[in-house]
């Protein structure tokens, strides 16, 4: 009897399901001059977050797989293959979304706008690699994130470029890093996204321009390696400066350095430091005294960036959709249409907006970047007197050592050591 | 030596790319965006002068104030209203009589006895031939908006776009019954009306044409309420009606097609009984951009009567 209410209850309620072959379209189809029909107009059912949370159960597994390919395994081949799978499943299935460099932005726009539910995916995609690097070195850069593994399959020549020439380019991934953290922090826009050069292929919808760009940055990578990872990545600046404080980060040789100089070469990234004699070091007095100017150069430098960057906030807010229309408004200028009222004008119009009410907005904004603009040339600031004491700081090392910061764990140096954890034993 | 140049020429060209980035966010925002989704009908407003099968031989200028519905008797008396007055026209255009009502009529109907009913926001008003009020019917639901009106010898029927249904009256006021109610039983699919704009008219066989504006379709009723026919034509093309709700207006003429006129695309054609274009009798050009409620009267020989609510003229047409 139960097995029969229950049959009949179920039928009730798939025969629910019919009730949409009796919806009618509330409004006819338009027609296009183009020939172009309409598709039926469906609702596509929210992402399963079984799916999400298959993505980052799949995160996970490929840092832990990257991770134990280039520390344990100190496998290149391993991680390349991790590379071709990132590329196939966070870029070509997944179309490069989410992806934990533009995460930063979420992350940021969730801090500084409560009104933003941050989806919990895109936490653990930002923290997740994070973590990671801080134990293991940017293992993530080296086989899990889609961008840098599409370049590292394509970087087929590599040339060496000058240390101070990566230093000097090294520092526009921490302003695009700060001008990100502004953009999201002020509701303006997700710049990474809007300026991913290989989401487009992913998606195979590029617009010419991101097609152009993205194409130019996998041919130039032939030659320069990784050049998005290395002179543009915001993200990877952020591991860059946790990585440094990696305490498992990959070696390149597993035991002791025969100062073979076999792998002095190898690196694409220009990412390993080679030896420093003590002989070198400078006298003391000397070295002291150049701490102490650093000590004063770099406050000043902070100082100034900040003033600068504040004397541009109404420059950098420019882009800003509400301050545009402000300026737009406030100026008569239309933008720059001469034939007809500006559609965002008429936007503006019909939402019943004062013009009081969006400058006082306005003005909020711009508030936000004046302090913003502080902040960000502040930052810019200490980033480029950290460049300069680095590259004069005398750091004593008796062996060819990956720089952590720098290092993208790609595991291509440890094929050129010819010191094997098997012949040490053997040897003692 | 080769691989510095190399180098020296893959670099500039990396600064060229955060160059063209950099130049992309902030210069190169001057223009407007162009509105990928904007609503553009010029060009459907051009038509083909061979289409046009009428021509405007006479404008009468009637002093009301606002201008919304005409009717035409068995005479051919034109009767015209709109706020607060109602004038009725000789054949040649002079003005017979005219009088005064106490608010806007939406709507007219002269019945083969001469009674004029008048369509007010949510009453209806009976008048005789001179203008006396006879009686006045209080409509039985809320939120009433009288749209139209058709007389038969027994019966009288009233579009209400506010409640999405036809009333049927008896000559007395009496509710008869309800037309045009959802009912899926019936294959009634209920009428769909975004805009008060509804309109109504007894066919040549006697039997009830109401426009379904919101599908763009003429559906057919006994006074029973039983949908017998109905067609519909969805086009922005002159072969149907497109938008919200058109037409927004329908006469008919002795040949049984219908004379219907539209908003948004102002234009007035003419259709077969069964729904196929046939003919243009006015094109956008001569109204004013944005004219709504272009309603229709045709006489005994067949001459289409537009009123223009804008312009303010009741505008005739005689086949060329």
């Amino acid at each position: 009897m139960k097995k029969k209410i229950a049959t009949i209850l179920l039928l009730a309620i798939i025969s629910l399901q019919v009730y949409n072959i009796y919806a009618i379209q509330r409004f006819p189809k338009p027609e296009f001059e183009s020939g172009h029909t309409q598709p039926p107009t469906v609702t596509p059912d929210p992402r399963a977050q079984a799916l999400d949370i298959l993505d980052t159960f799949v995160l996970v597994a490929a840092l832990s797989v990257v991770t134990w390919l280039v520390i344990k395994k100190r496998s290149r081949k391993g991680v390349f293959w991790m590379s071709v799978f990132a590329v196939l499943y966070f870029g070509f299935f997944r179309e490069g979304c989410i992806c934990s460099v533009g995460s930063l932005q979420n992350i940021t726009l969730a801090l500084f706008n409560p009104e933003y539910s941050i989806p919990l995916t895109a936490i653990a995609f930002f923290i997740l690699p994070i973590v990671y690097t801080l134990f293991f070195g940017r293992t993530f850069c080296a086989g899990v994130c889609p961008l840098g593994t599409l370049q590292d399959i394509f970087a087929l020549k590599p040339m060496s470029i000058k240390t101070w020439l990566e230093k000097v380019l090294g520092i526009i991934p921490f302003i695009y890093l700060g001008l990100a953290i502004l953009y999201a922090a002020t509701s303006t826009d997700f710049i990474i996204c809007r300026y991913d050069p290989f989401v487009g292929f992913f998606r195979f919808d590029a617009t010419f321009m991101m097609f152009s760009i993205g194409g130019v940055l996998l041919l130039t990578g032939i030659f320069i390696a990784r050049p998005y990872c290395r002179f543009l990545c915001p993200y990877g600046a952020l591991l860059n400066l946790v990585s440094r404080f990696s305490k498992k980060h990959i070696t390149i040789t597993p035991t002791e350095c025969i100062q073979c100089r076999l792998c002095e070469d190898s690196c694409p990234f220009e990412a390993i430091d080679k030896p420093v004699l003590l002989k070198e070091k400078e006298e003391r007095p000397i070295a002291v005294r150049r701490f102490l100017m650093y000590t004063i150069i770099i406050p000043v430098l902070i100082l100034i960036g900040g003033y600068t960057g504040s004397q541009f906030h109404e420059n950098l807010a420019s882009v800003n959709t509400k301050v545009r229309l402000a300026n737009e408004l406030l100026n008569e200028t239309n933008y720059g249409e001469t034939e007809q009222e500006a559609f965002e004008i008429t936007a503006f119009k019909a939402a019943g907006q004062s013009k009081e009410e969006l400058y006082n907005e306005v003005a909020a904004i711009i508030k936000k970047f004046y302090i913003g603009g502080w902040i960000l040339g502040g930052f810019i600031g200490l980033v480029f007197g950290l460049t300069l004491v680095s590259l004069t700081i005398f750091k004593y090392r008796e062996d060819y050592t990956p720089n952590k910061g720098t290092c993208l764990s790609c595991a291509r140096c440890v094929d050129y050591c010819p010191v094997l954890p098997e012949v040490k034993t053997e040897l003692q | 030596m080769k691989q510095k140049i190399t180098i020296g020429f893959l670099l500039v060209i990396l600064i060229g790319v955060i160059v063209v980035m950099w130049q992309d966010f902030y210069k190169s925002k001057n223009k407007s965006q162009k509105n990928p989704y904007e609503y553009n009908i010029d060009k459907l407003k051009n038509i083909d002068p061979e289409l046009i099968h009428y021509k405007e031989v006479l404008q009468l200028n009637p002093d009301i104030n606002e201008l919304i519905s005409i009717d035409i008797d068995d005479n051919d008396n034109i009767y015209v209203t709109g706020a607060g007055k109602v004038i009725t026209y000789r054949t040649n255009g002079t003005v017979s009589q005219s009088f005064e009502i106490d608010s806007t009529a939406y709507s007219i109907d002269v019945s083969n006895n001469g009674n004029i009913y008048l369509g007010m926001l949510n009453h209806i008003e009976v008048y005789d031939r001179t203008g006396n009020l006879k009686s006045r019917w209080k409509t039985l639901n809320e939120n009433v908006i009288t749209t139209s009106i058709a007389t038969t010898e027994n019966s009288v029927f009233v579009a209400d776009a506010g409640n999405k249904i036809v009333y049927h009256y008896d000559l007395e006021g009496n509710l008869r019954n309800e037309i045009g109610k959802k009912d899926t039983l019936k294959g009634v699919p209920g009428f769909i009306i975004p805009s008060p704009h509804f309109d109504l008219l007894i066919g040549n066989l006697g039997r009830l044409w109401v426009v379904n504006p919101g599908i763009h379709a003429f559906e057919n009723y006994d006074f029973d309420g039983n949908l017998i026919s109905s067609w519909e034509r969805t086009s922005m093309q002159l072969e149907g009606f497109s938008g919200c709700c058109n037409p927004s207006n329908i006469a008919i003429l002795s040949n049984g097609s219908f004379v219907t006129s539209e908003k948004g695309l102002e234009r007035v054609k003419v259709h077969s009984p069964s729904g196929d274009f046939k003919s243009v009798v006015a094109g956008p050009d001569i109204f004013e951009e944005g004219t709504k409620g272009i309603d229709l009267a045709v006489d005994s020989k067949d001459r289409i009567y537009v009123l223009d609510p804008v312009k303010k003229l009741v505008r005739i047409f005689e086949k060329k």
